[in-house]
């Protein structure tokens, strides 16, 4: 391509536009959460004369965005936890160890990404209405779990079988159990992998709406999405307000991209190509 | 080599201080003294077991058992016919349902708009491998949306279509008439499945650039030796390297646009306007949580599940004949 430098360019201009189309309607949410409710009605495009942080404030005490983001971070640090917990401990086993049912058991977890929420919506909330879990945090982290441990175990499982099994030998010669490998070895030579995953399954569990609707059905157990979506019929007329409630359950997916932007990238690769 | 089996000869320490294969044996004899080192020979027999359990048990209980219930469940009936056996009645019923019809008629049109999803990350992806001016900056870029949430990307995008909002003030301001973006039943599903694209290319763009990562370059330097156009770099030599990764971006784009659009849908048009922008999943979730008809919903869940069944199946199908005549 370095024979035709016009040719790079005019590709350049039509994506330099789409990258421009795509951060510009974040950057106008910003714009409008800081103005005010009348600078909003008379110029919706102008920057905002001042820094304003009375919208946040209103949104994160009045409207319940504080609450609910309390909740979010809940769940979202005890599911990703466990995931992580469960993932890695599949992964090592499926990956090192040569057990009888092995591959059967590796089957079955794979089997789990087939099978979406949606489908299976109907029966999970009767389960869990019956053994009493629904619309408690418990209830809402076992169903996140279930949700995002198949494609945890089968990632954690291909970055393990990475590991030359040489090392779990070396180990066990040392006198290490089974557990002392997994604790001592195979947790901390997991950290790359176990950053990337827990950041994709926090992400995924912060970004989720339908399985918390489904169940978490009182208006206290809110998780932040669903209350961004209740934020649209009351403040339909406010729109800084509404801008700001957004913009609350925005900021930390904003803040993780910005610094954990590679780690993101990379899970969401690896996912590909290792299928 | 199988851990279990190395266990007892490696570790002497525990093994009462004996040999490896004394230890062995006198396991299988029974002996008091090494019925302790039998049991720690065991611990360590289980632990793959135990290690895999936890995940094993939840995937099996909460995904894949659930499967089946809901399969049963929608032979079944819903209110006063709860739990007696219906046979196909919730079939019946879903397909003479113009809003699951209609659900269903914009899955056709999501199979339709499928390969524009793909071709857009395709070819960006192929600029920025090859090195546009700025390809650091666009990868960053384009991604961000895709780590954004459904909810916040549709709560957004309302404030941008609203009918006196942002962009009719601006066509407004070039003589356009306002255009009702989200109340419009024939352009409401293309808006919804617009933004969708919007906000999941840079997920495809990612893939696509992982599969960038392991072609052989020794090919792209000799098709431009040849004097290969661009468009003719891609179909000859980007194309047939890349047909993994084509499928694996087409076959989770679709299954993308099957299960992550509830937030967009909930929050940008609530199915309406007239029901237009129903998809399976929304008709699932309304029917559960909403209309209180459990079994149907569970009949539309299954019907989904075999829709994304057949999707998948077809697409691997489709490319692998394509790419073995390629």
């Amino acid at each position: 391509m370095s024979r035709v430098p016009l040719g790079r360019w005019v590709v350049a201009i039509p994506m330099s536009l789409l990258a421009l189309a795509t951060i510009y309607p974040l950057l106008f949410t910003v714009n409008v959460a800081m103005k005010t409710r009348r600078d909003y009605i008379l110029d919706r495009f102008s920057l905002t004369d001042a820094l304003r942080f009375e919208n946040i404030s209103t949104a994160w005490n009045s409207v319940g965005m504080g609450r609910y983001f309390v909740n979010s971070v809940l769940v979202v640090t005890c599911s990703v936890a466990l995931l992580l917990l469960f993932g890695s401990m599949a992964g090592f086993a499926l990956s090192q160890l040569r057990f009888r049912g092995s591959s059967a058991l590796f089957l079955a977890c794979l089997a789990g990404l087939f099978v979406p929420f949606q489908v299976i919506m109907v029966p999970l909330a009767r389960t869990m209405a019956d053994s009493g879990l629904i619309d408690t945090y418990p209830g809402l982290i076992l169903v996140y779990v279930a949700q995002f441990l198949p494609f945890t175990v089968f990632l954690m499982t291909s970055y393990y079988k990475t590991i030359p099994s040489e090392i779990v030998d070396a180990a066990r010669i040392d006198g290490n159990s089974v557990y002392g490998v997994y604790r001592r070895i195979m947790l901390p030579l997991g950290t790359p992998a176990l950053l990337s995953v827990g950041i994709l399954n926090a992400l995924f569990c912060w970004n989720d709406v339908l399985m918390s609707l489904v169940m978490m059905p009182s208006a206290d157990h809110r998780t932040l999405m669903v209350g961004v979506t209740s934020l649209r019929g009351q403040y339909s007329d406010d729109i800084p307000t509404f801008a700001s409630g957004v913009l609350i359950a925005a900021i930390p997916v904003l803040v993780v991209y910005l610094f954990l932007q590679r780690q993101i990238a990379d899970g969401v690769a690896a996912g590909s190509t290792k299928g | 080599m199988p851990i279990g089996n190395v266990q007892p000869s490696v570790r002497p320490a525990q093994a009462g201080r004996t040999d490896g294969a004394v230890a062995r044996s006198s396991v299988r004899r029974g002996g008091a003294r090494s019925r302790r080192t039998g049991g720690g020979v065991w611990s360590e027999r289980l632990a793959p077991l135990v290690l895999v359990a936890p995940a094993v048990l939840i995937i099996v209980v909460l995904r894949l058992y659930p499967l089946l219930l809901g399969v049963n469940f929608s032979f079944t009936g819903d209110g006063a016919r709860n739990g007696m056996a219906v046979g196909l009645d919730n079939y019946r019923e879903l397909f003479e349902d113009p809003l699951f019809r209609t659900a269903l008629g914009n899955v056709g049109l999501l199979v339709l708009l499928l390969p524009v999803a793909v071709a857009i990350p395709g070819l960006l992806a192929t600029f920025i491998y090859l090195r546009v001016p700025g390809h650091r900056l666009y990868r960053g870029v384009y991604f961000f949306p895709a780590v954004l949430s459904p909810v916040i990307v549709g709560a957004i995008f309302n404030l941008l279509l609203a009918f006196d909002g942002p962009l009719n003030a601006v066509l407004g301001s070039v003589g356009v008439s306002p255009v009702d973006w989200l109340g419009d039943p024939d352009l409401a599903m293309f808006i919804v499945v617009g933004v969708h694209i919007w906000a999941t290319f840079g997920m495809a763009l990612v893939v696509f650039l992982a599969g960038f990562a392991t072609l052989d370059s020794a090919l792209l330097d000799a098709a431009r030796v040849d004097g290969a156009s661009l468009p003719q770099v891609i179909w000859h030599v980007i194309i047939p390297s890349l047909t993994r990764t084509i499928q694996f971006v087409f076959v989770t784009t679709m299954i993308g646009m099957l299960t992550s659009m509830f937030g967009l849908l909930f929050v940008m048009t609530s199915g309406g306007p007239e029901g237009s922008t129903y998809l399976p999943e929304y008709y699932i979730w309304i029917q559960q949580g909403q209309m209180n008809r459990p079994a149907l919903a569970s009949a539309a869940s299954t019907v989904l599940f075999v829709i994304m069944l057949v999707v998948g199946l077809l697409q691997i199908n489709l490319l692998r004949r394509a790419g073995k005549e390629a």
